[in-house]
């Protein structure tokens, strides 16, 4: 379901083709309630995935199935930037806040992280 | 009363209780585009041949929702197809539609950004039928 969004996305918005012609990385998204997940390996433009998790990642996201959701229904705002304040935004951030989401590789990563948010939100 | 699942009785129910959910009315809004549900044939759960749903949601309201064959359903906007059984589970709340959905035991066919961007209205959705008391062939 994952890469189809992201494949919708990125044929729909010229925006989001851009950044996804231009993203390297390795994207682990990890649901903790159904302990499944995958590997995103974005290559200027060209997607791979892996079931589970693939060694190398950039960035490991690990949530429950609802907020990787709403990591896709985060608004982007100026500058490519997400959104966290509205109701959404401010969901996902008290989930990071209180650990429930969980972010490996975020401080090193944040545009990285930025990028894979635009491609992911269907906002 | 409890009514068979999937039947006639068991639609106008359902869409009795998206009629009557503020949360579905709020998450709702905006949403313009069926939605068909097919319930896939199990023969030795007692449910001998494959359903639809067909349901003409509009901006919050269930304009209508009704039984068909899997074809009717197939020709909505959007397509949700899966076992009797996993039905059951998501009705049943043993099983979270979006997990499901995730994890491919729900297939979806339609514009995926759309959908997920009613999440919350597909989980209030799915909140409805736990609501609706129902009779399980496999349980008669």
């Amino acid at each position: 379901m994952l890469g189809g969004l992201i494949e919708a996305n990125v044929q729909a918005n010229p925006k989001k083709r851009q950044d996804f012609d231009q993203l390297v990385a390795r994207v682990g998204i990890w649901v903790t309630d159904i302990d499944e997940g995958v590997t995103l390996v974005f290559d200027s433009g060209h997607l791979t995935m892996h079931n589970g998790l693939e060694p190398r990642r950039t960035i490991t996201i690990r949530a429950e199935a609802e907020t990787v959701m709403s990591l896709s229904n985060l608004k982007i705002g100026l500058f490519g930037m997400p959104i966290y304040y509205d109701e959404v935004g401010r969901g996902v951030a008290s989930k990071l806040l209180l650990g429930r989401l969980k972010i490996d590789g975020l401080l090193s990563n944040i545009a990285t992280l930025n990028r894979v948010t635009r491609i992911f939100s269907v906002q | 009363m409890a009514v068979k699942a999937f039947s006639d009785e068991w639609a106008a129910q359902f869409k009795d209780e998206v009629n009557k959910s503020s949360a579905y009315k709020a998450a709702g809004k905006g949403w313009k585009w069926t939605v068909g549900l097919v319930v896939e044939a199990e023969p030795d759960k007692h449910f001998p041949e494959s359903r639809g749903l067909v349901m003409d949601l509009f901006d919050g309201d269930a304009r209508d929702i009704r039984v068909g064959s899997a074809g009717d359903a197939q020709k909505c906007d959007f397509v949700i197809t899966a076992p009797y059984t996993r039905w059951k589970q998501v009705a049943t709340k043993e099983l979270d539609a979006t997990k499901g959905m995730l994890q491919g035991k729900l297939k979806l066919k339609g514009d995926l950004p759309t959908i997920v961007r009613y999440t919350k209205a597909s989980h209030e959705l799915t909140e409805c039928t736990t609501r609706v008391p129902t009779q399980w062939p496999d349980e008669q």
